[in-house]
């Protein structure tokens, strides 16, 4: 693999050259929040965090999107399409926040049906991926083959070593842009600090404060769909807001829906969506499949456990942490999975 | 070609509406875009997304089938908002289609056997596609004989009249057995329901499919008796409904465990079902 080395002092200059040639997201501090939106230089961007608020699935799946503009009469149709996605640059996403982007990648590029909006941005972004440098108390990447200096899914990742960064090229595409700007990125000491990264994979593994144990419960959720679990007091704690979903970068749950502008005339938007909210399965005629919060509930860490697992072969969790650190009742997938396992040992 | 992975909807023109009950209606419609007709391609069982600009979508399954010429028919019940303003168009305007999605019932592997349809009111809708189909004049002779079993709470709510009391009995090799669970004074058939009527008619499992649509309630009381009968879970075929937003398997809601309704579904052998999560 090759691997390139840019001075952290010339960061600023590279984002500012970024912002100039695609559309550059980045990650930015708005508030107390940190989330991911489009810069215009270096600036802007906030790198001293180490889990954003926000995923930036949004890139690739926003949270509100329009597929077309309308106009209707009853007796005419008119449909207009937004045209394709601009080029654009993801730069700062941590590595499990990458992962997550390749498990959405199935559902919207594979299997029988594609989808042209996710494509065309996917396509058209070069990610850039920034190893953590410390890991916090609800992190646990690596129960799902993560890593905090994992490069898998990214094009370039960065890493933080001193006074510079270790940049691993992971595509082509990442290549092409690392070759764009020779001037920022060199070759010069790229070994010695691909030893001292490997250092800090190791030191950052030992870090880890949760203690995730998957063992026997995939298997036991594949034969058990009605476990007296999913009657539990920590399921029943759920309050329905949905929050888990809004910042699970795995969720890829959408709505659509149309917004009128005029007497004829709108727009067909799709919206992030959650599983948590009963009208999410309520069916026109007054059915629902998932009446109550124990089936939402269930439904959601089957997802994450089993459903994607089945469907995809890919895990639908990466340990991010944010609905652990979320989540205004305190429901803990982690304590779940552990739970759950101690339900299968007992079986 | 249509494109089915695109969100967009192509325009149709409405070119004939049938009341079938007070909030039943038939809708067909052609493409104003004969390509579009031409290369549907669409197959019995499968659904389609149909759109009402300003209003949304919704999933509503194809009640013709392909042989029956270059259209599509949608039977909709009025029981939403979407649904209402269908029920207010008239012939000649428009609305949007996109599809054909989901899965269609196995008409390869029913060549050679008799077919046994049971349906529950509203529900007669996706499965006549496969009705028409089988006794269409193509595919006729693939099949043996037709028997239609349908019941609804009175005669007034019974969809498709012109089908069960004159096309379909006029064709070869059919039998149509009728059922309401209110008599009245237009009504000198059979009063009673569904599940009864069948374990009345006692159809033998031998070399036959069984083709069953309705409401919840009936499909739990008629399972029973098709087993009673003798009827193996893969010769009971049946299909869903879910709500849906993409068609696409990627929106997330239609799920049943890991399948997705829409692109696994709609239609199910009772086998498969039997090994999925009961949550639908």
């Amino acid at each position: 693999m090759e691997a390139r080395v840019v001075n952290k002092g010339q960061l600023p200059e590279l984002l500012d050259k970024l912002a100039k040639d695609y559309d550059l997201i980045a990650p930015v501090q708005e508030e107390t929040v940190v989330l991911f939106r489009k810069i215009s230089g270096g600036k802007d961007a906030f790198l001293e965090y180490t889990n954003s608020d926000v995923s930036p699935k949004g890139c690739f799946l926003p949270q509100n999107e329009k597929t077309f503009n309308y106009t209707y009469t009853g007796d005419s149709i008119e449909i207009n399409k937004p045209e394709g996605a601009q080029k654009a640059v993801l730069f700062g996403a941590r590595p499990c926040d990458i992962k997550a982007i390749t498990t959405l990648d199935p559902v919207f590029e594979g299997e029988k049906f594609g989808d042209e909006y996710y494509s065309s941005k996917r396509e058209n972004t070069v990610i850039i991926g920034l190893s953590c440098s410390k890991v916090l108390s609800t992190c646990f990447c690596y129960a799902f083959e993560g890593g905090p200096c994992d490069g898998t899914g990214s094009d370039l990742l960065f890493t933080e070593i001193g006074d510079k960064y270790y940049v691993e090229v992971n595509t082509e595409k990442g290549k092409a842009l690392a070759d764009a700007y020779s001037q920022i990125f060199s070759s010069q000491g790229a070994d010695q600090l691909a030893k001292d990264k490997e250092e800090l994979a190791k030191k950052l593994a030992g870090e880890f404060v949760r203690k995730v144990d998957l063992t026997g419960v995939k298997e036991l959720l594949d034969n058990n769909f009605e476990l007296a679990f999913w009657s539990g007091d920590e399921q029943k704690k759920c309050i329905g807001c949905g929050t888990c979903t809004y910042v699970c970068p795995t969720c890829h749950c959408f709505d659509i829906f149309d917004y009128p502008t005029g007497d004829f005339d709108g727009a067909r938007l799709r919206c992030w969506d959650s599983c948590m909210y009963p009208e999410y399965t309520l069916m026109a005629g007054g059915h629902n499949p998932r009446p109550s919060r124990k089936e939402r509930v269930r439904n959601r860490f089957m997802h994450k456990l089993k459903y994607h697992l089945d469907r995809y072969n890919m895990v639908g969790c990466v340990g991010c942490g944010r609905c652990v650190r979320k989540c205004p009742v305190n429901i803990d997938i982690t304590k779940i999975i552990n739970d759950l396992k101690e339900v299968a040992q007992n079986a | 070609m249509p494109n089915p992975t695109a969100l967009t909807p192509y325009p149709v023109t409405i070119t004939k509406i049938v009341d079938e009950t007070s909030d039943v209606k038939t809708f067909t419609v052609v493409f104003d875009d004969p390509d579009i007709m031409d290369n549907f391609g669409n197959l019995p069982g499968q659904v389609c997304m149909l759109s009402i600009f300003g209003e949304g979508e919704s999933t509503i399954s194809i009640t013709s089938a392909p042989t029956r010429g270059k259209f599509l028919e949608f039977t909709v019940k009025r029981v939403g908002r979407l649904t209402n303003i269908m029920h207010q168009m008239e012939v000649g305007q428009k609305f949007g289609v996109r599809g054909p999605y989901g899965n269609w019932f196995p008409f390869d592997i029913m060549k050679g056997k008799d077919l046994f349809f049971v349906g529950g009111g509203f529900a007669l809708a996706p499965i006549r596609s496969l009705i028409d189909y089988a006794l269409s004049e193509q595919h006729r002779s693939e099949y043996g004989k037709v028997e239609i079993l349908y019941g609804s709470r009175s005669y007034e709510d019974l969809c498709f009249k012109s089908d069960l009391f004159e096309r379909w009995p006029s064709l070869s090799n059919t039998a149509i057995y009728t059922t309401v669970d209110r008599g009245g004074d237009n009504w000198q058939g059979r009063v009673g329901h569904v599940p009864g009527y069948v374990e009345e008619v006692a159809p033998s499992p031998e070399n036959k499919f069984a083709i069953i649509a309705g409401p919840p309630i009936m499909i739990k009381f008629a399972l029973p008796v098709m087993e009673k009968l003798g009827f193996k879970n893969e010769q009971i075929i049946t299909t869903l409904e879910m709500r849906m937003k993409c068609c696409l398997g990627k929106c997330g809601r239609c799920n049943i465990g890991s399948k997705f309704v829409c692109v696994d579904g709609p239609v199910f052998s009772l086998a498969q079902l039997k090994g999925m999560p009961q949550e639908y």
